[in-house]
């Protein structure tokens, strides 16, 4: 079976006056409907979904609409022909009888009905390999820290092989934007852009998490992350996707200053978006178990009363909010090996009495401590904290 | 088009010098009567398509050599049958010959009591074709109701063009003792010595000839079905697809006749329907669909949802939801055979719209006992004259784990959301969820939240462990969860 074909990277030809496919004659005449309008739709995760109108002029009786796409990664087992209502002065009906797919050819031949001659506008939607998208963002905090302008991009891979002049896009998240989109091409674009967002820096110690500094010295590591709240103003309205922030500062002079970046997580509206600056060197913990007793309450039964010590100093000049979180399991696990149970635990009459109860749950604890700055005489105050726990029934 | 007739069959005209023989190696002169019809049954759950075509043959009194011949193709040499359809009396098939030298080819000796022509039939098993149901399914905006076709597609890799032929598809899952693809390489002389099983053919010829019931349609009719494919209709419709149950099978018949060349696929459509009414909703079922709350689509194959008039085969199932401008990609999966009046269920995986989380709040121990000495004795703490013995064990406890499922609900719309959890060993759920047991260690309960809202469902879960735990199944407890 031989079959004459204008090669179009993507191509949609009609054949005139065919009959049946065993008919196909190898002389004939096409016309090229072109493209109408085109849209991408970025919002599925890991799919990319476009969908072509166009104008295909048919003529009373059976046509052969001839849809190819050499070299391109269509997947045609999800081609859709989608045939719109005729305009009300141009009455056509037209359907799809049925789909023909030629031998070793990336193509495929809708045989459609029309009942009139004329014109009929076409929809045509197939999911498109090679062409992929990622988030990422930039944000400008100014000079006190306290809010930043965040931007969010979007940005297209195509390496789809295919180009498109002209196309509207949508990518779950954000406006939907006309773009044109080149062979090969990436494309950046801005999709979201929200001004004066409340930031909040805070500074966390948790052994597990973030580990030591210095383990022999019992210091540990104190990251200092900036914490956006995906609520509020422009915010809240939509999860933001994962992608890699980078954070500047408003150095005052007109520019902006590097100060780090991270991997921003996928944030679900009134969630916290948590990213990773940088270590505060500024900032010393000292972590130590003070204490560990234990009491026999009958048999193999124990409880264990123990202390933990924090020896705080900020020697930067601006009063901060330390947050120290622990591991109540990492906390047993230490002082008298993992049993394999959950602890069971009180909260004793240590300084660090109150946990965030939202921040906190059956193993998890976080405590805010203030620390003032570092006094004008330069000798920072050292401040003693301890979280006292009762661990009940272990065995 | 350049015909591939390969399947052809031979009347031997010099049957007249060698009655009851082989012809004449060399030297051959033959007619070749094409085919009248053909009818293909295509079996999807095996590589398996009974073929049927009737000839018309001029036959002299006396015996008649015929040559039936398949070179290239993928027919099962021992699938392949005569018989006479027309005139039914008067003709005798006396024996078939496979020779030893021409692989792909037989001899028929048949006996006519009279010149005469007739119809005769013949019938094989081919590999190569194969049929596949797919759907589309395209939701509305608001999600009330779907748009559901469905397809079959053909594919003809058998190296044999069928013209004009009938289609018939059988849905179901048919016993095979050997592969078609297989027999089809094998010499037919050979096929017992290789498969060393005298009962195959019959097996399999009988598992297959059961959907047979019907027979192919005439001759006559055939041509009408082709003419009037051929006319210029004043408007063509897209074929009907005619469903029927037979046995255990469904049988599709596409409507008039379909030309399949060899190398080509073609996609019909076999059944569309509109404004099915569906609903959604959320299920966590980790032993179904992982550790994520998953967004369904739910509808039923039953008349009431303008479904219902056929089981839905197996095939690939795409879900598309209509937006403003255009389609939104959902998901694609691989529908399992839905008979009538059951339930589809359509899996769209995870909604970022939703957030899902589990809290454990609290953890802690009650109703320990202890074992005396590693004897026999148990004794619970507390008991009065219970002694602090040094060599008494902890030999059974209950653990009591308190739980906040909080739930956040972003989308536009009130959603309903279902959750199964399953627990091992001897449980007491306690809650006021008015859950329900899915089974004797998965708890059900479930709840709606209103657009914009959220939920949080607390529960305590008292695990008895060791020497307490007397059962293996949860227990459903009524009662104040505190933190």
């Amino acid at each position: 079976m031989n079959r004459t074909r204008w090669l179009y990277s993507l191509g949609v030809l009609l054949v005139l006056g065919a009959g049946p496919l065993d008919a196909l004659a190898r002389i004939k005449l096409t016309t090229l409907p072109v493209r109408e309008r085109v849209e991408i739709q970025l919002d599925h995760p890991q799919i990319a979904l476009v969908e072509e109108e166009r104008i295909v002029p048919l003529v009373k009786g059976v046509n052969q609409v001839d849809f190819s796409w050499a070299n391109t990664r269509i997947d045609p087992d999800t081609l859709v022909l989608r045939i719109l209502p005729p305009l009300a002065d141009q009455p056509l009906d037209a359907k799809v009888l049925s789909v023909s797919y030629p031998p070793n050819e990336t193509a495929l031949v809708w045989a459609v009905a029309a009942s009139a001659s004329g014109a009929a506008r076409v929809r045509i939607s197939y999911v498109l390999g090679g062409l992929s998208k990622d988030f990422h963002y930039r944000a400008v905090a100014d000079r006190d820290e306290k809010t930043l302008n965040l931007a969010q991009f979007l940005r297209i891979n195509n390496n789809a092989n295919e180009a498109y002049d002209a196309a509207k896009f949508w990518a779950g998240v954000g406006e939907r934007f006309d773009k044109p989109l080149g062979l090969n091409e990436t494309k950046e674009v801005q999709v979201g852009r929200f001004a004066s967002v409340p930031v909040r820096k805070t500074y966390t110690t948790h052994p597990v998490e973030f580990g030591y500094l210095d383990r022999a010295q019992d210091k540990l590591n104190v990251p200092m992350h900036y914490v956006v709240k995906n609520a509020g103003g422009a915010l809240g309205k939509e999860p933001l996707p994962e992608g890699k922030a980078r954070i500047f500062q408003d150095d005052g002079k007109g520019g902006a200053a590097f100060l780090g970046e991270d991997r921003g997580k996928f944030t679900a509206p009134d969630d916290e978006l948590k990213l990773y600056l940088g270590l505060a060197r500024d900032i010393a913990v000292r972590r130590t178990v003070d204490r560990n007793e234990r009491q026999r309450i009958a048999g193999n039964l124990y409880r264990y009363d123990v202390t933990l010590k924090y020896e705080i100093e900020n020697f930067k000049d601006t009063p901060v909010t330390l947050d120290i979180t622990e591991s109540v399991r990492q906390i047993r696990d230490q002082i008298r090996g993992d049993s394999g149970r959950d602890p069971e635990w009180q909260l004793g009459d240590g300084s660090l009495r109150s946990p965030d109860p939202e921040k906190s749950d059956a193993d998890k604890l976080l405590f805010h401590v203030d620390l003032p700055a570092r006094p004008a005489d330069g000798q920072a105050q050292k401040q003693i904290h301890t979280l006292r726990l009762t661990l009940n029934n272990e065995w | 088009m350049t015909s591939n007739l390969t399947v052809r069959w031979l009347l031997c005209l010099f049957g007249l010098l060698l009655p009851l023989a082989l012809p004449a190696r060399n030297v051959d002169l033959a007619t070749v009567p094409t085919r009248s019809t053909v009818q293909l049954t295509i079996y999807n759950s095996e590589d398996l398509t009974l073929v049927r075509e009737t000839r018309v043959v001029t036959f002299k009194q006396g015996v008649n050599p015929l040559q039936f011949s398949w070179a290239n193709t993928l027919i099962d040499p021992t699938s392949v049958e005569l018989k006479f359809r027309e005139p039914k009396t008067g003709l005798e098939m006396l024996d078939t010959t496979f020779p030893h030298d021409k692989p792909q080819m037989l001899y028929w000796n048949v006996q006519s009591d009279a010149n005469r022509e007739a119809t005769i039939e013949i019938s094989y098993f081919t590999s190569g074709i194969s049929w596949a149901a797919d759907y589309v399914a395209i939701a509305d905006a608001d999600e009330k109701t779907l748009r559901l076709e469905s397809f079959v597609r053909v594919d003809n890799r058998s190296g044999e063009d069928y013209e004009n032929a009938q289609v018939r598809l059988v849905v179901g899952t048919i016993n095979l003792v050997e592969k078609i693809a297989e027999l089809a390489k094998v010499p037919v002389g050979r096929v017992k010595e290789e498969l060393g099983r005298e009962e195959y053919r019959d097996l399999r010829q009988k598992a297959a000839r059961k959907m047979m019931a019907p027979p192919a349609p005439a001759p006559a009719s055939m041509a009408v079905a082709g003419a009037a494919y051929d006319r210029v209709a004043e408007m063509e419709a897209p074929k009907e697809i005619i469903k029927e149950g037979l046995s255990e099978y469904f049988i599709y018949t596409i409507e008039g006749t379909e030309t399949v060349p060899n190398g080509w696929a073609k996609r019909l459509r076999s059944f569309e329907a509109a404004s099915v009414p569906m609903t959604v909703e959320y299920r966590y079922r980790p032993r179904e669909y992982g550790e994520q709350l998953t967004r369904l689509y739910l509808l039923r194959n039953d008349a009431a949802s303008k479904l219902g008039t056929t089981p839905l085969p197996d095939g690939m199932l795409r879900v598309f939801r209509a937006n403003r401008d255009g389609l939104s990609y959902l998901a694609a999966q691989n529908l399992k055979y839905v008979p009538i009046g059951d339930k589809i269920e359509l899996n769209l995986g995870s909604d970022p719209a939703v957030v899902f989380e589990l809290l454990r709040q609290k953890v802690y121990r009650d109703n320990l006992w202890f074992q005396i000495r590693g004897g026999n004795l148990y004794r619970k703490l507390g008991e009065d004259g219970f002694k602090l013995e040094l060599d008494s064990q902890v030999a059974g406890w209950d653990e009591h784990t308190v739980y906040r499922q909080k739930i956040r609900n972003y989308t536009r719309k009130p959603i309903n959301v279902q959750i199964r959890r399953e627990y091992a060993g001897d449980v007491v759920f306690r809650s006021r969820l008015n859950p329900t047991l899915h089974d004797f260690q998965t708890v059900r309960f479930e709840t709606s939240i209103p657009a914009g809202g959220k939920a949080e469902l607390d529960y305590e879960v008292i695990a008895r462990m060791g020497y307490n735990q007397k059962q293996n199944r949860v227990e459903l407890q009524t009662g104040d969860v505190k933190p």
